[in-house]
């Protein structure tokens, strides 16, 4: 499948898994492919931005909704001194045993253990559904490539993904961003 | 300046707001502390039964939110 995808559709998904390694996650979701949709090139990226959706506003969209169950995603150094306890210098101790940032790593949510490090990312059941879908997207309008553009139309078929969610919360609702699309494509002599 | 930040701040301790940050913070810093651990006493090959006991908490309570399988 992988094979049809253009340039700027592969890119998607290379961001996607920086993106998911970068913030710790196990998993590629849809959410981390919309991630990768906005920072690209190609004609989904376009429609996303002339929509006020960027990588900024999606990121902090999955940050907020990744939240784990305490308060801040870190300790306050500031706060803790309040009851003596030096943060800087527990972690000094942990890292003397665990490594260079071994404590902001775990990031104190539970999950699964151990880091996927330089290993390859895999995708959620959903990413892979938004994948295939976007290959019947391209199919369903004759085109001989999948585009970004597929891989944005995949996007607005479920409303009950991550990344519909996230674009849910940023007011971009699934069927309008189906129509500015289809339009944008329609208004192209060439899908590139 | 920021002795002194900390010295008021400490001084006005009866302060709900602060005493309550403090300890949320120290309840990230001990889910972070704790998943470390965890890990460590798995990569040793502890079982969650070792690893409940140490905690003093159940089998059941540690594999829930340690084990099984990925979300």
């Amino acid at each position: 499948m992988f094979e049809r995808f253009t340039h700027d559709a592969r890119q998607v998904v290379v961001t996607a898994q920086a993106e998911a390694r970068a913030l710790g996650h196990d998993w590629i979701g849809t959410e981390h492919l919309l991630t990768g949709l906005t920072g690209g090139t190609g004609l989904g990226a376009g429609v996303l931005r002339d929509l006020g959706v960027d990588t900024g506003n999606v990121r902090r969209a999955i940050a907020a909704a990744t939240r784990p169950e305490s308060e801040g995603d870190e300790p306050d150094p500031a706060a803790l001194e309040t009851i003596g306890i030096d943060l800087a210098a527990v972690r000094r101790r942990v890292e003397e045993t665990f490594g260079p940032g071994a404590l902001d790593r775990t990031r104190g949510t539970p999950g699964r253990r151990g880091r996927r490090a330089g290993r390859h990312v895999p995708f959620t059941a959903e990413a892979k559904r938004l994948l295939e879908r976007a290959l019947r997207e391209s199919l369903k309008l004759r085109h001989r490539h999948i585009g970004t553009e597929h891989v944005l139309l995949a996007v607005t078929a479920n409303a009950n993904t991550r990344a519909a969610r996230v674009l849910g919360g940023l007011g971009v609702s699934p069927t309008m961003l189906r129509r500015r699309i289809l339009a944008t494509l329609l208004g192209q002599a060439d899908s590139a | 300046m920021k002795d002194t930040d900390t010295l008021t701040r400490a001084a006005g301790s009866r302060d709900p707001a602060e005493g309550l940050r403090a300890v949320a913070s120290l309840r990230v810093l001990l889910e972070q502390l704790q998943q470390l651990q965890v890990d460590n006493a798995r990569d040793q090959g502890w079982s969650w039964q070792d690893i409940a006991d140490a905690l003093g908490v159940s089998r059941q309570a540690v594999h829930k939110r340690y084990g099984g399988r990925r979300r």
